[in-house]
């Protein structure tokens, strides 16, 4: 394996590892949140190594991937996917109802995992600085939408596998997937605010209660505020890209070949 | 100086070159002319010069090129920036930044100047467009032809040598269009640069024109001084084909330098057209007191005129005089006081569903209309949005009237652009609408397009159908309008005969009418062949 | 206009003290001091009802964090009502301790929440990507073409759902709308296209070099050592070995961003230049923040920590927390001065 190969691994893995071990944190280091000064500047210090999982898979891209014709590519991308965000208001669809994840989604899919992260990532920086919606969320919202157009490559792997390409299966998985993440999507960034709110910081735990009780804890939380809206999400989900899939797969074909012809390194397929 | 030697190029993935074994010079300060129809190849010719072929678009490429003693080629598209400025044709797809003097110091800033020397140059380069004044405002606020007179400066601001310019003007109005090519002629002769462009509207360059670069059908390349050139071209404007229909030599370029012409006598046969071409032909559409407003600004102010069956209505006027708002008023797309009448119905009780039933509607851009896999599906989704039966149906024969009979089957997108507005056209007239509404279909075509657009007009007047028809382009509009409505501010200016408006109005007076003063005519083939000139 | 620098400072500082203090009334001022910061600058730039949307997300977040903490964690004095054990995780005391706790815990989200919106007032767009470090210009070039392109992609999805509509869409259920979506995706990508060639002949090219690894190797490493930091502060490991790691990560992420942002031959044309206003805000600043670090680890300044448990009591305040309280109002003050 190359080092250009090596590197993108390594980065690819790093985003993953850190980003979901921060926020995943809450379930292991109870104990680290007995002291109330920590409890406090815990969301922060995850938003900070979020923010730095960023800039790594960022500067790793620019190196290798970001020509002129990538950033212009990409974009457009995230200015149509910007202004889905605000459609969300406009379509008489159900609440929570998001059609920005069925083009973060499919990018990934078809253009490979770090085009999909970076869709998904900047999609949300984008919207941001245009709604003036900055918040210190907002590198834990950038990671989980990267995931979400980054994990779609397991898609891929199943659909090349399988040789399901073209066929109704592959709307149907990637429907599917687009509903898990529905749901997934809302559980991990719940998980940024969970210490905050429902982790019980800064009183003794019963001694037994390890990251099982507090998952469970979690999940209660969960239910109680977010889950409607995400099964909402998750069914729009399912919805729009049943629908959607097959004509922007066309399109996305017949634009692979003018955009990836400068692209240094092997191609994402 | 700009040397091709035996250029050849083609795309990786086709067998057929782009061109072949080109050959020419440029000599520097020069204006050179590049012609050719549509996808002949001409732009992709003009991107060998700075880098973007082969460096930018891929492909083989085969011969030499020097560009002042550099090699794009062997250089590639970054170190030729410094040497060729490049203007492309859409002014809104050019633009990295929102804000004017953001945008010219794009280049400024990609070549690492330094800040107090970026300064002045975009001042410089301001004073010389005259914008000095807008630096501050939106890309997005100003007109096209300020727009690309902010691509010409965002170009020249790296002091090139070579300035190209592909189909510059293809996408303004004519005023904005003049505008534009006098400031490319001021800024050649000021700085001293070569330029290159690429036009479909001759007329307004050939007086300039030191040379002509001219790629056929055959791929090849000529080049040689426009007296020589012309007489091989295909598509030639109305002057230079009057003048060679007279025979007339050396070709003038201009009315003004067409040799004064005296008739020996009166033309016999003017051609008469009334304003109410077909007083038997009832009138499909009524327009009356029609007003409208948009965003509290009076657009359209108590304008009256009808529309017949079987009658090609041209509406002109300059940007911003309402047109469009009054095709989208009609439909029923935004408020509009004043009446309006469809076959005999007042709009004000018709349901949209049912006024679209009757008129068709070719948008600026047909592009925004197709996302179908072929051509006859997006026949066959216009049928099911109007319930109509797609059986029984001889879409072959229909798309033949379109000139796309063979292309039934074929991915709308990739054919060429009169293409796809036919089949955009195809599209929206399939449900048989008895009035179709075409919001400036002459955009960016080559003068063959134009002319299949020419024939199909032809078509849909015999079948008895009504056509209004906006549009800029005076010398198309002259060859079939049977009447002509002009809009100034909102208000009507004009509605009458095409012989006058093309003859009396001196901002759309056709190059016919300008050397053939008196006699009424307006497109080179009024003039009957028999002429007797003094 | 202020160098945004100086409200990254500022932000920093804020953010410092919201998140050291669980102190109700300390954070109460600051959220009152916020709030009319931030009405302020609405009002500068025309935005109504900025402090009505505010309050309304701060209300609904200490009404959620309340309950929350309330019904899961039972631990406290003031017993209010209690639920049989037998009911899972909920079951147990119900203290009016957790409930003060959960509030505070509300309160101090909607601060954060807060002290960002006044910096979205505070800082233009164009100002927001000057802030992207050089080292990262492609990515700067990416969302500057993409907020360029929005509104003229808006408009084009106007125009074509117009289009689609005359030509007789329903526009009614979700696959209606894909007639309109794949134009604007298709037409958008091709104009990509388009402004990928405008931008590369201008001159437009990858500044970083391609081969030297080393760069995105540092970065690593500097998260890495960061992270290994957090984790051992966590573990309540002490300061002396978790700082180093702090300093280390992110002076070998600020070292290398600096000399990759070095090596581009790029300039800029716009500079914000600093006014005798921002430095005087940044002194300001800066002693507050050294102030308060002395403070901190010299008396360790107690009113800071405020904790309902383990039984409820009411909050202490030192003149030096009060002072602090006004750091909102510092820009406002010496922008007025001005």
């Amino acid at each position: 394996m190359n080092k250009t190969r090596l590197l993108r691994l390594a980065t690819d893995l790093i985003v993953i590892f850190l980003g979901l071990f921060s926020l995943a944190s809450p379930f292991f280091f109870t104990q680290a949140r007995d002291i109330d000064n920590q409890a406090a500047s815990f969301p922060i210090m995850v938003s900070l190594i979020i923010l730095l999982c960023l800039m790594i898979v960022i500067f790793e891209a620019q190196t290798s991937l970001l020509d002129s014709k990538m950033i212009a590519f990409l974009a457009v991308l995230t200015a149509i996917n910007a202004g889905l965000r605000f459609l969300e208001n406009a379509i008489p669809g159900p609440g929570g109802f998001s059609p920005t994840f069925f083009l973060i989604i499919l990018s990934g899919y078809y253009f490979g995992s770090r085009i999909g992260f970076l869709v998904g990532a900047m999609t949300l920086l984008v919207s941001a600085i245009i709604t003036g919606g900055i918040g210190p969320w907002l590198p834990g919202q950038m990671i989980t939408a990267g995931w979400v157009g980054q994990s779609a490559i397991l898609v891929t792997f199943l659909v090349n596998k399988f040789a399901w390409r073209g066929k109704p299966v592959e709307i149907i998985l990637l429907s599917g997937f687009g509903g898990l993440w529905g749901i997934l999507y809302g559980a991990i960034m719940n998980l940024w605010f969970w210490p905050f709110l429902g982790a019980g910081a800064g009183q003794t735990f019963s001694h037994n209660a390890g990251a099982l009780e507090n998952l469970q804890r979690y999940v209660a939380y969960y239910l109680a505020t977010s889950l409607v809206w995400d099964i909402m999400r998750a069914v729009g989900n399912i919805l729009i890209i049943s629908i959607m899939t097959a004509s922007v797969l066309k399109v996305f074909q017949r634009f692979k070949q003018r955009f990836s012809f400068q692209i240094q390194g092997e191609p994402e397929q | 100086m700009i040397k091709f030697t035996d250029l050849t190029f083609r795309y990786s993935l086709r067998s057929q070159a782009v061109f072949e074994d080109v050959n020419f010079e440029i000599i520097p300060g020069t204006l050179t002319l590049v012609t050719g129809a549509s996808g002949s190849g001409k732009s992709t010719l003009l991107r060998c010069i700075n880098g973007l072929v082969p460096h930018f678009s891929g492909g083989i490429i085969a011969g030499k090129i020097q560009v002042f003693g550099s090699d794009p080629i062997a250089e590639g598209v970054e170190v030729m920036a410094h040497k060729v400025g490049f203007v492309f044709q859409e002014p809104e797809s050019q633009f990295v930044f929102d804000v004017i003097e953001d945008e010219i110091a794009f280049s400024l800033e990609n070549a690492g100047v330094p800040r107090q020397e970026m300064e002045r140059r975009i001042q410089e380069v301001l004073q010389m467009v005259r914008l000095s004044p807008l630096r501050k405002k939106n890309l997005s606020e100003i007109s096209g032809g300020e727009q690309q007179k902010v691509a010409i400066a965002s170009a020249l601001v790296t002091q090139p040598l070579v300035l190209i310019l592909d189909e510059p003007t293809s996408q303004l109005d004519p005023i904005s269009a003049d505008e534009v090519l006098k400031f490319v002629i001021e800024l050649k002769n000021h700085l001293n640069l070569t330029v290159l462009i690429s036009e479909h509207r001759l007329e307004r360059l050939l007086p300039y024109t030191d040379m002509i670069l001219n790629l056929n059908a055959e791929r090849r390349a000529i080049i040689g001084k426009p007296q020589e050139i012309l007489p091989l071209m295909d598509q030639v404007p109305p002057i230079v084909e009057i003048a060679q229909r007279l025979k007339f030599s050396p070709l003038p370029l201009t009315p003004a330098t067409f040799p004064q012409v005296r008739l020996a006598h009166k033309p016999i046969n003017q051609i008469e057209k009334h304003c109410k071409p077909q007083d038997s032909q009832p009138a499909c559409l009524e327009i009356d007191g029609l007003s409208a407003r948009l965003n509290d600004q009076l657009i359209l102010n108590d304008v009256s005129f009808n529309l017949h069956r079987g009658e090609i209505l041209v509406l002109m006027g300059p940007n911003g005089a309402g047109k469009t708002t009054l095709l989208r008023s009609v439909l029923k797309m935004i408020p509009h006081s004043g009446k309006v009448t469809l076959m005999g119905a007042d709009t004000d009780n018709l349901q949209f569903a049912e006024i679209i039933q009757e008129i068709a509607y070719l948008p600026q851009n047909p592009n925004d209309l197709l996302f179908a896999e072929s051509v006859i599906d997006e026949l066959k989704i216009t049928l099911k949005n109007h319930g109509k039966d797609a059986e029984g149906l001889d879409f072959y024969v229909f798309l033949k009237s379109f000139d796309l009979g063979h292309l039934g089957d074929q991915y709308p997108r990739d054919l060429s652009v009169g293409e796809r507005q036919r089949t955009a056209l195809a599209a929206v007239t399939v449900h048989d609408p008895r009035i179709i509404f075409l919001d400036e279909p002459t955009r960016g075509m080559d003068y063959d397009a134009k002319k299949r657009l020419n024939f199909l007009f032809h078509h849909w007047r015999q079948l008895g159908k009504a056509i209004l028809l906006v549009t800029h382009d005076v010398e198309f509009a002259a060859r079939l309008a049977d009447r002509v409505v002009i809009l100034e501010n909102g208000n009507l200016m004009f509605c009458g005969a095409p012989r006058t408006a093309f003859t009396e109005f001196p901002a759309y007076q056709t190059q016919t009418a300008r050397v053939f003063t008196d006699t009424g005519w307006i497109t080179p083939d009024d003039i009957p062949p028999d002429l007797d000139l003094q | 206009m202020i160098h945004s620098i100086v409200w990254m400072i500022w932000l920093l500082v804020v953010m410092v003290f919201i998140l050291s203090t669980r102190n109700p009334v300390y954070l109460s001022l600051i959220l009152v001091g916020l709030l009319f910061f931030g009405q302020s600058l609405a009002r500068e730039k025309k935005i109504k009802n900025w402090v009505l949307a505010n309050l309304r997300f701060l209300l609904a977040m200490i009404l959620l964090s309340t309950l929350i903490n309330g019904i899961f964690s039972h631990v406290g004095q003031t017993i209010l009502f209690t639920i049989p054990q037998k009911w899972p995780l909920i079951g147990g005391n119900f203290t009016l301790d957790s409930l003060v706790y959960g509030a505070i815990n509300g309160l101090v989200i909607g601060a954060l929440y807060i002290l960002f919106n006044v910096i979205n007032l505070a800082l233009s767009i164009k100002q927001l990507t000057w802030l992207i470090p050089r080292a990262f210009h492609p990515i700067a070039m990416m969302v500057t073409i993409s907020l360029t392109f929005f509104p003229s992609i808006q408009k084009r999805a106007r125009e074509i759902k117009e289009a689609q509509m005359i030509r007789g869409n329903p526009m009614k259920k979700i696959v209606d709308w894909l007639p309109i979506f794949i134009p604007l995706l298709v037409t958008s990508l091709e104009n990509a296209f388009l402004l990928a060639e405008s931008m590369t002949t201008r001159g437009f090219h990858q500044p970083i070099d391609l081969k030297a690894p080393g760069n995105l190797v540092s970065l690593i490493l500097g998260a890495f050592f960061v992270f290994s930091g957090w984790i051992l502060q966590l573990f309540n490991y002490p300061r002396y070995l978790s700082a180093p790691l702090f300093v280390i990560g992110f002076g070998l992420i600020l070292l290398t961003l600096m000399t990759v942002g070095k090596h581009s031959k790029i300039t800029r044309y716009h500079l914000e230049e600093w006014k005798p206003m921002d430095i005087m805000i940044t002194i300001v600043i800066v002693l507050y923040l050294v102030l308060f670090i002395y403070l901190r680890w010299a008396d360790g300044m107690p009113s800071l920590n405020y904790s309902p448990y383990p039984y409820l009591s009411i909050p202490t305040l030192q003149t030096i927390g009060l002072l602090f309280c006004i750091l909102p109002f510092v820009p406002m003050i010496i922008k007025r001065h001005d």
